[in-house]
C-alpha cells in the first residue's frame, strides 16, 4: 500500500469513486479507502434512481447538472452504465400536494426542467400497468428527462476509468485514525498501513458520523435503516419511475424486466441495524398490489437492507471544516447515486483550487447554527 | 418415452387426463409434475434463456436451478417441475406477459410451534420422528410429497441394518412417510418457506401458492434441512437441452417413469454416476459411456464392476470438452485429460448420445440457512459454503439447526442420523424429566455416527466435519470471550 498520497477519500460508493476520476483526471496523486468492496454500501442498495425533480433549488440544480453529466458519462467512462431516461413520475394525492406541487414545477421550470402536471389520465397513458384509483391520486407531476442508471454499473466505470488515471483503491482497508496536527490532516491510520495525506474526503455514507468523530468533528447525520425488494423478471411494462411522498414509496421497471422498489418499514430504525423485516415485505407488496394491480401475480425474488444517511434537512454535506483539508462529501439522506456526478466535480474543483460551477457554501455543516429549511420531496 | 415395465418399480400411474401446450392437446397423468408431462409428450425444450434467447430443458428437476420456467394458465415463470399438472391445464412458453385476470385474496395464518423443520426429506423426516415425542412439530416441503431424494433412490443401501441397510430408498421413504404419519405432526407440503426473519423470536414466512395461504410461523427452534443442488459443470454446450443433472434424470425417470432419452453419456463415476449408470439400463436405456477426470473410479468397487460387466465402458482421466446438436443434445466430444487437467490433443472422441448427466457433485443449499445470520464458511470437503455447527448439529445462531446435506454432503443414511440428533437435541428443553434419555439416545446415534464414517467413503466427510466443529467452536469460544 501506498504510504502517501494527495487526497484520500474514504468510501468507495458512487461518490467516493467518482470523486477519485474527477481528482484523477486533474492530476491528483488520488488514493480511495474501503473497508468492505466497491458498492457494499449504500450505492450497492439503492434504488438506481435520478431525479431532478426537487423540492430546494440546491438539490434541483445538482441533480440536474448530474443528469447532463450522466447523459455522457458512458461514453466519457468507457463503458456502458445502463441509463435509462423513462422518467419520474410523482404521484400527487390531495389539494394540499397539489399547491406544493405547483410551487415545485414552477421553481423547476424556471431552471429549465421539462416538468408538467398531468391527469390520471395521462398518467396510464404514460404507464398504463398503474391504477390512479388504487394511488389514490388526483393528478402527478412528471419530467421526462429523469430515470435510472446501473448504480453498480456507474460505480465501477468510475472506479475503473480513475485507475487507469492512476488512483489507487484499496478494498478491505478500514479507517482506524486520522492524525491532525496544528488543525490540519497529517496521516490516515488503516489496519494496512499509514498514508500521509494533505486531504481527507469522508465519503463514507453511513459511516462518516464515525469518521468525522477521528478528528474531532461530531455530525448531525442519523444512520437509517432503509428497504428495498426486487421481483422476478416481466414482460417490459413501463418506462417511469413512480414515487409518492405521502406513501414514501418508489419503484420502477429495471433494465432485464425487475421491478425494484422500496418503502418505508413499519420497522424502520435509526442506528446499524441490518436484519430485513417482513413487515417492510408485505406492506410493500401490498402498495405495489395497489399501484399496479397486475404485479400481484408476480413472485419477489429478494428484499435486502441499507442505510440512508440522513441529515436535519435532508440535504447533502459538502465541503470544508474547521479542520484543514478535512472535507466532507456525505449525508445524502438517500440520494447520493442521483447527484453524485455533480457533486464529485464540485469538490473536485474545491481540492484543485478551481472556480466552482456552482457554489456549495449552503451545504457546509454551519448551516445547521441557524434555521434550517428541511427538502420535503423525499421516498424511500 | 414412458417406461412400461420396470424390473424395480412399479409406476402407479393416476387418471389419465388433458393439458394443453402452446395450444396442442396432450395426454398426462395425474400426479406427475408438468415438465415431466412434457418431457412424456416429447418436448424437452422448456424455456429459452434471459440475454441470448438460448433454448433450455430441465436440469434439477427438484425446483432448485430455474431453468424450467414456463408460463402455466396465464402466470409466467412457473416452476414445471415441482408443478403438479391438472386436468385442462394451459402451458406455454415463457413470454413473463402478466395475465389480465383478477389476482385471488390469498389468507393468511398465523402458526405457533416449538419446533419448525424446513426439509421434508431424509434428515428432516427423522429429526421430525425423533422430536414429536416430546414437542410440538411443524414439517414444511415445497415438493407434492414427502421423502426427498429418497423418492428416486431405487438401489439398496449399504451400512449397518440399523440405518436400514439393505433397503431402497424409495422403501426408506415409505417407512419414513408412515411414522412421520402415524406421529402428531403437522405437514405443510406444497408450501415453500420464503424467509426467516429474527423477531427476537424464530420466524418463518412460508407460502402456499395452490392454496393461495402465507404462513407466520413462530418457532421455538428451526432445523433446517434443505438438502442439496446439482453442480454444473464448464463445457462447450452445457446449455443445450439434454444436458441434466443426474439426480434430475433420477426423478424423471425413477418418480414419473419417464425415460430421458435413448442413449446416454454420463459425467462422473462416483456413486451417483454409477447407480445411475445401473438405473438407466434397468429402464432400457443404454449407456454410451462413463467418463471420469480423476485417474481412478470414485464410487464403490461393487457398483462399478456391475456396470462394467453390463458392457459400459467407464473412461478414466477423461472429461467431456463439448456438447453438440441442434437445440438439442446429439453427441458429445470427451477427451483425455493430462496431470493437469488440460485436454491432450488429438485424445478427443465422439460419442453419439441424445442425453447428458452431470454427477459431478452436490453443493448445500444455503439461500434459507444463510437468512438466519448463522455463520457460513466455505469448505471444500463439505461440498461449499455451509453453516458451521457443533456436534449436535446446532449452528452458532442458537435455536438454529442443520441436518443432512445442507450441513456437509454426504448420505442418506447419516443425513437420517444427522435429523435424529438434530431433533433430539432441539427438544430437550421440553421435555421435562427425559432429558437424560434424550442424551443417551444422542449418543447413541453420535455413535453410529463415527461407526459409518469410519470406512473408505467416510473420510472426507468427516474431514470436513471435523472443520466445521473446530471452526464452530472457535467462533463461539471468542464470541464468550469477547
Amino acid at each position: 500500500m501506498k504510504d502517501r498520497a494527495e487526497v484520500v477519500i474514504i468510501g468507495a460508493g458512487i461518490n467516493g469513486c467518482a470523486l477519485a476520476y474527477e481528482l484523477a483526471k486533474r492530476g491528483k496523486d488520488v488514493v480511495v479507502l474501503e473497508k468492505h468492496y466497491i458498492c457494499y454500501g449504500a450505492t450497492g442498495r439503492c434504488g438506481a434512481g435520478i431525479r431532478q425533480q426537487w423540492a430546494t433549488k440546491e438539490n434541483a440544480l445538482l441533480a440536474k447538472k448530474s443528469v447532463e453529466i450522466f447523459e455522457r458519462l458512458s461514453e466519457e467512462l468507457g463503458y456502458d452504465i445502463g441509463l435509462r431516461q423513462g422518467g419520474y413520475l410523482i404521484a400527487i394525492h390531495d389539494e394540499e400536494e397539489m399547491r406544493q406541487a405547483k410551487k415545485n414545477v414552477e421553481m423547476q421550470r424556471s431552471i429549465g426542467l421539462p416538468v408538467k402536471i398531468i391527469s390520471p389520465d395521462e398518467i396510464k397513458e404514460i404507464a398504463p400497468i398503474l391504477d390512479p384509483e388504487g394511488m389514490e391520486a388526483i393528478a402527478a407531476t412528471f419530467c421526462p428527462t429523469d430515470g435510472h442508471a446501473n448504480p453498480f454499473k456507474t460505480t465501477y466505470a468510475y472506479a475503473r476509468a480513475a485507475k487507469k488515471l492512476g488512483a489507487k483503491i484499496y478494498k478491505f482497508t478500514e479507517v482506524k485514525d486520522i492524525k491532525v496536527k496544528d488543525g490540519k490532516v497529517e496521516e490516515v491510520v488503516t489496519n494496512r498501513g499509514k498514508i500521509k495525506t494533505k486531504y481527507v474526503v469522508n465519503a463514507a455514507g453511513a459511516w462518516s458520523k464515525e469518521i468525522a468523530k477521528m478528528v474531532g468533528i461530531n455530525m448531525p447525520n442519523k444512520p437509517v435503516r432503509k428497504e428495498a425488494l426486487v421481483t422476478e423478471p416481466i414482460e417490459r411494462l413501463f418506462d417511469c419511475m413512480v414515487i409518492s411522498f405521502k406513501h414514501g414509496i418508489y419503484f420502477s421497471q429495471q433494465e432485464e424486466g425487475q421491478i425494484l422498489g422500496g418503502i418505508p418499514s413499519p420497522e424502520e430504525k435509526i442506528g446499524y441495524y441490518t436484519e430485513p423485516t417482513f413487515s417492510f415485505l408485505k406492506h410493500m407488496a401490498y402498495m405495489l398490489g395497489k399501484y399496479a394491480p397486475p404485479l400481484k401475480h408476480i413472485n419477489i425474488l429478494r428484499q435486502w437492507t441499507g442505510f440512508y444517511d440522513v441529515t436535519p434537512d435532508a440535504l447533502p454535506i459538502l465541503g470544508e471544516t474547521n479542520i484543514e483539508g478535512f472535507i466532507q462529501c456525505n449525508g445524502f439522506s438517500g440520494h447520493g447515486f442521483m447527484i453524485a456526478p455533480m457533486v464529485a466535480k464540485l469538490l473536485a474543483q474545491l481540492i484543485c483550487q478551481e472556480k466552482l460551477d456552482m457554489p456549495i457554501d449552503r451545504l457546509s455543516m454551519e448551516r445547521f447554527k441557524g434555521k434550517i429549511t428541511k427538502e420535503k420531496a423525499v421516498v424511500g | 418415452m414412458r417406461i412400461i415395465e420396470h424390473p424395480i418399480i412399479e409406476f402407479k400411474r393416476g387418471r389419465k387426463i388433458h393439458f394443453y401446450y402452446n395450444g396442442k392437446k396432450l395426454e398426462a397423468y395425474e400426479g406427475e409434475t408438468i415438465a415431466a408431462a412434457l418431457y412424456a409428450n416429447g418436448i424437452k425444450i422448456l424455456s429459452k434463456s434471459l440475454r441470448k434467447g438460448r433454448p433450455r430443458g430441465f436440469f434439477c428437476g427438484i425446483g432448485k436451478c430455474s431453468s424450467c420456467l414456463m408460463k402455466v394458465n396465464g402466470i409466467p415463470n412457473v416452476r414445471t417441475c415441482i408443478t403438479l399438472i391438472k386436468e385442462g391445464d394451459v402451458v406455454e412458453d415463457n413470454d413473463m406477459v402478466l395475465p389480465e385476470k383478477e389476482y385471488p385474496e390469498c389468507k393468511f395464518t398465523k402458526l405457533n410451534t416449538d419446533i419448525a423443520i424446513v426439509g421434508g426429506g431424509p434428515a428432516g423426516l427423522s429429526a421430525a420422528i425423533e422430536a414429536a415425542d416430546y414437542a410440538n412439530v411443524l414439517l414444511i416441503d415445497e415438493n407434492h410429497r414427502l421423502g426427498g431424494q429418497l423418492i428416486k433412490q431405487t438401489h439398496k443401501f449399504f451400512g449397518s441394518k440399523k440405518e436400514k441397510a439393505g433397503t431402497r430408498g424409495i422403501e426408506i421413504a415409505k417407512e419414513l412417510e408412515d411414522e412421520v404419519r402415524k406421529k402428531n405432526i403437522k405437514i405443510l407440503l406444497n408450501t415453500s418457506v420464503i424467509g426467516y426473519y429474527d423477531r427476537g423470536y424464530h420466524f418463518l414466512v412460508a407460502v402456499d401458492k395452490m392454496n393461495r395461504t402465507v404462513y407466520e410461523i413462530k418457532a421455538g427452534k428451526i432445523i433446517f434441512a434443505t438438502g442439496a443442488q446439482e453442480n454444473m459443470l464448464l463445457f462447450d454446450g452445457n446449455d443445450l437441452p439434454g444436458v441434466y443433472g443426474a439426480g434430475g434424470v433420477q426423478t424423471l425417470m425413477n418418480v414419473y417413469g419417464v425415460k430421458p432419452g435413448n442413449v446416454g453419456l454420463i459425467v462422473g463415476a462416483g456413486n451417483v454416476g454409477l447407480i445411475l449408470a445401473y438405473q438407466l439400463l434397468q429402464a432400457d436405456v443404454e449407456v454410451a459411456c462413463i467418463v471420469e477426470a480423476m485417474p481412478k473410479i470414485g464410487g464403490y468397487f461393487v457398483h462399478a464392476a456391475k456396470i462394467r460387466r453390463c458392457g459400459v465402458p467407464i473412461y478414466t482421466g477423461h472429461s467431456i470438452k463439448k456438447a453438440y446438436g441442434n437445440e438439442h443434445v446429439e453427441g458429445a466430444i470427451i477427451a483425455k485429460l493430462d496431470e493437469k487437467w488440460n485436454f491432450i490433443e488429438g485424445s478427443e472422441k465422439d460419442i453419439k448420445c441424445d442425453f447428458i448427466c452431470l454427477a459431478v457433485g452436490l453443493s448445500p443449499t444455503i439461500r434459507l440457512i444463510a437468512q438466519t445470520g448463522a455463520d457460513i464458511l466455505f469448505i471444500n470437503e463439505a461440498g461449499g459454503w455451509v453453516a458451521l455447527h457443533n456436534e449436535y448439529m446446532e449452528t452458532t445462531k442458537p435455536g438454529i439447526y442443520v441436518a443432512g446435506d445442507l450441513a456437509n454432503i454426504e448420505e442418506a443414511s447419516t443425513a437420517m442420523l444427522e435429523g435424529k440428533i438434530a431433533g433430539l437435541h432441539a427438544v430437550i428443553e421440553f421435555a421435562k424429566n427425559d432429558k437424560t434419555k434424550i442424551m443417551e439416545k444422542i449418543k447413541e446415534y453420535m455413535e453410529d455416527l463415527e461407526i459409518f464414517r469410519q470406512g473408505y467413503f467416510g473420510i472426507r466427510p468427516k474431514i470436513a466435519k471435523e472443520k466445521i466443529w473446530r471452526k464452530y467452536h472457535e467462533k463461539m469460544g471468542n464470541r464468550r470471550n469477547s
